[in-house]
C-alpha cells in the first residue's frame, strides 16, 4: 500500500499485511441458529472486494464480527494485520444503514463520531468534516438538522462519516440500499474513486450486477457458508463461456463446431451453442464460413455470476431479498 | 491528519464541491511530516466527554427537564410567600418564610425524592439504550469509541448532569429566596445560628451531597442502561426501583434495610444543616452510594463489554 | 458469548462480595476473632471497679456518640407515627446524639429528617429545642434539683468508704430478686465491654434478662439489653453505637434562642425521671394525682401497676415540654386495643394487651395494671384488691 510522504496515519506506519483475513470465523445466535459458518475470507490490499450473498445469508452479521460489535462464537480474524483496536482508525464503516442524531446537523454528527474515534484530532475536525461533506455532495446540508434529510442524504451522510479520517479500509454494508439510480450511480463512482486511491473496500451488496461493475474480487456467501471467492476473473471462470451462433443452417454449423474439437454443442431451429473453450471466436468464425455456413450473427456469452452463483448453490438468487 | 485533505486534492471529488476550495484555505498551515506528536488518550476522552455532554446540554428533552426543576422552587417560593403571610405554620414553613437561605433545603428536600432522581434516570437510562436504539451505538464503538471508555464517558457524563440537576434547583431556589424572603444569619435544624457566609457553604455541602446520591442512581440507571435497547425501559426500570425502595422505606418491619436504600441516603443531606455537621450520617450516605456505584457500575461494565451490539 | 465471559461477571461479583462483606464485618469480623479479651472480673470486681472509676474521675467521662434504640415488643404496628413523638420510641429503632459534659453539662439531640429535637443542659439552664415548631422552651430547674440522674451508674452514698464496699452493699440489696453474674465479653461501638446480667429470680417475670454492657476501659455503661422470655434477640435495646470519650465541643452546650423563634419557660422542681411511681412531687398537679391513687403490687421485677384508668384525652407528655399530640395518643391506643384480647374471672372482666415485655390489664371496672409479667400473673393481681 503506497502513500504520499507527509500523510502518514498518526505516528504509526501504514500497516503490512492483507486488508482482511479471517479464521474459521463463526458466529451461532444464543438460540442456536448459525448466522456464520466458519468463514475464511482473504480481502488482498488495493481491492474492491465484493460481498455478495442474499439478504440473511450472514453478511452483516460477519461485517459486525470484523468491526467487533458481535463477538464470534469461535474462529478469529484481523483487519489489516492489526489487533481491532489499532485496525478500527483506520477503517471506516457503513454498516446495515444510517444511524444519526435526528436532532443534530450532519455536520454536527460527523463531529459527534470523530469524537468517537481516539486518534482523531480535534483541531482539525473541521476541515475533515468539511471535506467529508463535500466529498459526498452534502456541503450544502451540512447545517440542515439530520432529522430533514432525505433518505439518499442520510445514505450520503453515512458514507461521509466513514470517510472523516484517511481510512486503509472501507467496509461498506449495502451502500446503495434505498438510493435511487441517480444516487446509486454517484456511490458506485465514489467507490471507485476511493479504491484508485489505493484504499481497499469490503462492500457487501445483495446485487450481483453490483458487484460484478464494481468489484476486482468477491466473496459469495450462501445460508452463512462461504461458497466460493477469489477475482472476479477467476470466479466466472469456473464457468465455462459459450460461443453462439445465429445461422439458417445449424446442423451444419454443429458440424463444423464438433469438428473444431468444442464440447457441449447444442443445435436449434435457428442457432447453436457450443462451451467456447480456448478457442477464439474469430477462429471459430474463419471456420464456419470456410466451411460454408453462412453465420448470421456470433456472440461470445459469458457467465454471470449470477450462473456462478446458480452453478454453485442451485439455487436462484433472490434479487430484490 | 492530512492525509484527507492530500486525497482530496489529488482525486476528484464524486459531485462539484465548490467549497472544497474555501476550506483549503481555512485551514491552518501543516505541521511538517513526522512531526505529528502521538494522540495523547487523555484528551482524546476529554473531547469524548466534551461531546457527550454538549448531547446531552442540548438535547431539547435535557432542556426542558432543567427547565421544569428550576422552575419548582419559584412556585414553592411564590406558595410559601402568600402562605406565610396569613397563617402561623410550624415546621419548614416558618423556616423558609424566616430566612431565604432555607429555601434552598425546602427544595432540595421536596425534590430529591421523585422528580430529581426522574431527570437523572432519564438520561442516564437512556445513554446506551438510547444509542443502541438510533443504533448511532454501533458507529460509535466501530469509530472507534471502545466499549469502557465508552462506558466511563457516559457515566461521566450521567455524573455531570447529576450535578447540574442539584445545582440548578439549589441556585433557582437560592435566588427565588433572596427574592422573597429575608436574608440573614441562618437558623440550623440544631437550634443554632450561623451567619450567611457559612448558611452559603451548608448549601454547596447539600449539593455536594445530593449530587453524590444522584450520581449513585445515575450508576444503576446506566447498569439498566446496558440491558436492552429500549431508554424508556432502563428509565422505567430505573423509577421502579425508586418507588420500591420508597415503600420499603417507609414499612417499620424493613428498618434495617432503611440504612442500605437510595432514597433513605438521598434525604442525609440534612446532616449538613445541623450542629455540629452530623458528618458521620454524612459519610455513611456518601459510602453508600459509592457502593452503588461500584457496583452498577461494575454489572454495566460486565454486560456491555460482552454485549453482542445487534441493533 | 465472548471469550472471559466469567471473567468479566467476576468483577460485579467481587465487588458484591467485597460490599456484603463491609457490611457484614463487624459481625462477621465478631465471629471470627470471637469475643473481645478483657482480664476475668467477677460481677463485684465489676461494679467495684466501675464505682471506683467513677469516682477517679469525678463522676462519669466526658462524652460524645451515638445512641440507637430498638424496641420490638411485639406491639402492633403503629400509624404514621411522627418521628418526633415520643410514642414513637415504642417502635422500632431511633438514633440519638449524646454529648456529655460534665454532670450538669449534657447535649442529647434527636435527628429526624429535615427536623430536630434537643435537649441541651448547662448548669441550672435548660433548654428543649424542637425545630419542626421552631420552638425553644426554656427550663429553669429549682435549686437542689440535680440533673444527674445517668440511669446506670450505681450512685454510692458517702456512707460506702470504699468501691469494694459500695459494690458488695449494691450486690446484696439487688440480689433480692435477681441473679447477677457476668457472661462474655462483647464489643460495643467498636470497643470491648464487659456484659453483666441481671436475671430476675421472680417466675412470673417476662423478663429473661437483662445484660449491661460496660466499657472495658473506662466502666461507663455502653449498652442496655432486654431480653424477653422465649426469645433470643432482645426485646429492647438501647446503646451506643459510636462513642468517643473526649470532652465535645464547648458550642454543644450553649444555647441561644434563635431570632424569631417562639421562646416558652417552664419550671421544673424536678424531673419526672426514674420512672418510679408514686415519686412524682413536682408542680404538675395533675401528675401528682394520679399519683396518690397508684399502687403497686409485688415487689421487684414481678411488681405491677394499678392505677386508675386515666384519661384518654390528658395523657402526660413525658418530655419535658413536648409536643404529645393527644390524638396520635389516642389512635395508638385505639390501635392497640383492637389487639388486646378479652379476659375474665372472679374480679370481672377487661382486656389485656401482652407485649414480650410488658403486660397491661384494662379492667372493665375501670383499673389500669401493668407489669413486666406473664398475664397470668396480671390476672391474679387484678382478683386481689
Amino acid at each position: 500500500m503506497t502513500r504520499e510522504a507527509g500523510a502518514p496515519f498518526g505516528a504509526a506506519p501504514p500497516s503490512a499485511g492483507a486488508a482482511i483475513v479471517t479464521r474459521g470465523l463463526t458466529k451461532r445466535f444464543r438460540g442456536g441458529q448459525v448466522a456464520v459458518d466458519s468463514l475464511d475470507l482473504d480481502v488482498p490490499r488495493g481491492s474492491v472486494y465484493g460481498f455478495l450473498g442474499p439478504n440473511g445469508s450472514g453478511k452483516t452479521t460477519t461485517i459486525r464480527m470484523l468491526l467487533g460489535l458481535v463477538a464470534p462464537t469461535a474462529g478469529e480474524h484481523t483487519l489489516l494485520g492489526l489487533p481491532l483496536a489499532g485496525a478500527l482508525p483506520r477503517v471506516g464503516a457503513l454498516v446495515e444503514g444510517p444511524a444519526f442524531y435526528p436532532y443534530l446537523s450532519g455536520e454536527a454528527n460527523l463531529r459527534r463520531f470523530d469524537a468517537a474515534d481516539p486518534t482523531a484530532s480535534g483541531a482539525t475536525v473541521r476541515r475533515r468534516v468539511g471535506e467529508a461533506l463535500d466529498r459526498v455532495g452534502l456541503g450544502a446540508a451540512a447545517g440542515k438538522r439530520y432529522r430533514n434529510y432525505s433518505l439518499g442524504m442520510r445514505q450520503r451522510l453515512a458514507i461521509a462519516a466513514a470517510l472523516l479520517g484517511p481510512r486503509e479500509l472501507l467496509v461498506l454494508d449495502e451502500p446503495t440500499n434505498g438510493l435511487d439510480p441517480q444516487g446509486t450511480r454517484e456511490v458506485r463512482a465514489l467507490v471507485k474513486e476511493i479504491a484508485a486511491d489505493g484504499t481497499t473496500v469490503f462492500v457487501s451488496s445483495h446485487l450481483l450486477a453490483e458487484v460484478e461493475q464494481m468489484c476486482t474480487h468477491a466473496a459469495i456467501m450462501s445460508t452463512g457458508r462461504l461458497v466460493a471467492q477469489g477475482t472476479i476473473a477467476s470466479l466466472s471462470g469456473g464457468q465455462v463461456s459459450r460461443v453462439r451462433i445465429e445461422t439458417p443452417d445449424p446442423a451444419g454449423a454443429a458440424r463444423v463446431l464438433a469438428a473444431l474439437g468444442l464440447a457441449d454443442v447444442r443445435a436449434t431451429d435457428a442457432e447453436v451453442t457450443a462451451e467456447l473453450g480456448g478457442h477464439a471466436p474469430e477462429r471459430v468464425n474463419a471456420a464456419l464460413v470456410g466451411e460454408g455456413v453462412a453465420v448470421r450473427g456470433l456472440s461470445v456469452v459469458r457467465p454471470s455470476l449470477e450462473d456462478v452463483f446458480v452453478g454453485l448453490t442451485g439455487e436462484g438468487f433472490d434479487v430484490d431479498g | 491528519m492530512s492525509t484527507a485533505e492530500t486525497r482530496t486534492r489529488t482525486t476528484p471529488g464524486l459531485v462539484p464541491v465548490p467549497e472544497t476550495s474555501r476550506a483549503t484555505e481555512r485551514r491552518p498551515p501543516e505541521p511538517p511530516a513526522g512531526a505529528v506528536p502521538p494522540r495523547r488518550s487523555s484528551s482524546a476522552f476529554w473531547r469524548l466527554l466534551g461531546s457527550e455532554l454538549g448531547l446531552t446540554f442540548r438535547r431539547p428533552r435535557n432542556l426542558v427537564m432543567l427547565g421544569v426543576l428550576a422552575g419548582v422552587p419559584v412556585v414553592m417560593g411564590v406558595a410559601l410567600r402568600l402562605v406565610a403571610a396569613d397563617a402561623e405554620l410550624g415546621g419548614i414553613v416558618t423556616s423558609v418564610a424566616g430566612n431565604s437561605l432555607m429555601l434552598t433545603f425546602a427544595s432540595l428536600s421536596f425534590l430529591v425524592v421523585l422528580l430529581m432522581p426522574v431527570a437523572v434516570a432519564m438520561v442516564a437510562g437512556d445513554a446506551i439504550a438510547g444509542e443502541a436504539g438510533t443504533g448511532t451505538l454501533r458507529y460509535l464503538l466501530a469509530a472507534p469509541a471502545g466499549r469502557t471508555r465508552l462506558l466511563a464517558v457516559k457515566y461521566l457524563n450521567a455524573v455531570v448532569f447529576s450535578f447540574a440537576v442539584t445545582a440548578v434547583v439549589a441556585l433557582s431556589a437560592l435566588v427565588t429566596g433572596l427574592i422573597m424572603f429575608p436574608v440573614g444569619p441562618v437558623t440550623l435544624l440544631s437550634g443554632t445560628t450561623v451567619p450567611v457566609a457559612e448558611g452559603l457553604l451548608r448549601i454547596l455541602i447539600s449539593v455536594g451531597y445530593v449530587g453524590a446520591g444522584m450520581a449513585a442512581l445515575a450508576a444503576v440507571a446506566l447498569a439498566l442502561s446496558t440491558f436492552t435497547e429500549v431508554s424508556i425501559g432502563a428509565v422505567a426500570g430505573t423509577m421502579v426501583i425508586v418507588i420500591v425502595s420508597q415503600v420499603l422505606r417507609a414499612i417499620p418491619q424493613f428498618d434495617g434495610l432503611a440504612d442500605y436504600l437510595l432514597p433513605a441516603r438521598w434525604t442525609g443531606f440534612d446532616g449538613a444543616l445541623r450542629s455540629p455537621i452530623d458528618t458521620g450520617a454524612m459519610a455513611e450516605g456518601l459510602l453508600t452510594f459509592g457502593a452503588y456505584i461500584v457496583l452498577s457500575g461494575s454489572v454495566a461494565w460486565a454486560r456491555f463489554s460482552g454485549k453482542d451490539i445487534t441493533s | 458469548m465472548r471469550k472471559g465471559t466469567f471473567v468479566r461477571w467476576g468483577v460485579p461479583i467481587a465487588a458484591a462480595a467485597v460490599i456484603g462483606a463491609a457490611i457484614g464485618a463487624g459481625p462477621v469480623v465478631a465471629a471470627v476473632s470471637g469475643d473481645p479479651a478483657l482480664p476475668e472480673r467477677s460481677a463485684q470486681q465489676l461494679l467495684a471497679d466501675a464505682v471506683a472509676a467513677v469516682e477517679r474521675t469525678d463522676g462519669p467521662l466526658p462524652m460524645s456518640g451515638t445512641v440507637r434504640q430498638t424496641a420490638s415488643l411485639g406491639l402492633p404496628a403503629l400509624p404514621q407515627m411522627g418521628g418526633e413523638s415520643p410514642l414513637a420510641l415504642l417502635s422500632g429503632s431511633h438514633e440519638v446524639k449524646v454529648w456529655y459534659g460534665a454532670q450538669d453539662r449534657l447535649r442529647v439531640a434527636m435527628p429526624t429528617h429535615m427536623n430536630e429535637t434537643n435537649l441541651i443542659v448547662n448548669g441550672d439552664e435548660a433548654w428543649y429545642w424542637d425545630s419542626d415548631g421552631n420552638t425553644a422552651t426554656k427550663i429553669k430547674i429549682k435549686a437542689g434539683a440535680g440533673w444527674a440522674h445517668e440511669p446506670a451508674t450505681p450512685a454510692p452514698t458517702p456512707s460506702d468508704l470504699t468501691p469494694q464496699a459500695a459494690a458488695a452493699k449494691v450486690l446484696a440489696k439487688a440480689e433480692e430478686h435477681t441473679a447477677i453474674g457476668v457472661t462474655n465479653t462483647a464489643e460495643v461501638a467498636g470497643r470491648p465491654a464487659y456484659q453483666l446480667v441481671l436475671r430476675p429470680k421472680a417466675e412470673a417475670s417476662l423478663v429473661q434478662e437483662v445484660r449491661l454492657a460496660l466499657d472495658g476501659e473506662t466502666y461507663v455503661p455502653l449498652r442496655v439489653q432486654v431480653y424477653a422470655k422465649g426469645s433470643a434477640e432482645p426485646a429492647f435495646e438501647v446503646g451506643f453505637t459510636q462513642v468517643t470519650f473526649t470532652p465535645p465541643a464547648e458550642e454543644n452546650f450553649v444555647f441561644t434562642p434563635p431570632a424569631g423563634a417562639k421562646v416558652e419557660e417552664q419550671t421544673l422542681g424536678e424531673v419526672i425521671s426514674d420512672g418510679k411511681a408514686g415519686e412524682h412531687t413536682g408542680e404538675h398537679t395533675g401528675d401528682a394525682k394520679a399519683a396518690k391513687d397508684l399502687k403497686v403490687v409485688g415487689e421487684g421485677w414481678s411488681g405491677v401497676v394499678v392505677a386508675p384508668m386515666p384519661d384518654l384525652g390528658s395523657l402526660p407528655a413525658e418530655a419535658p415540654g413536648g409536643q404529645g399530640d393527644p390524638a396520635e395518643a389516642k389512635a395508638l391506643l385505639d390501635n392497640v386495643l383492637k389487639s388486646a384480647t378479652p379476659v375474665s374471672g372472679t374480679w370481672g372482666s377487661g382486656k389485656l394487651i401482652t407485649t414480650k415485655l410488658v403486660t397491661v390489664l384494662l379492667t372493665d371496672d375501670g383499673r389500669l395494671l401493668a407489669g413486666a409479667v406473664t398475664p397470668e400473673e396480671i390476672v391474679r393481681v387484678a382478683g386481689t384488691r
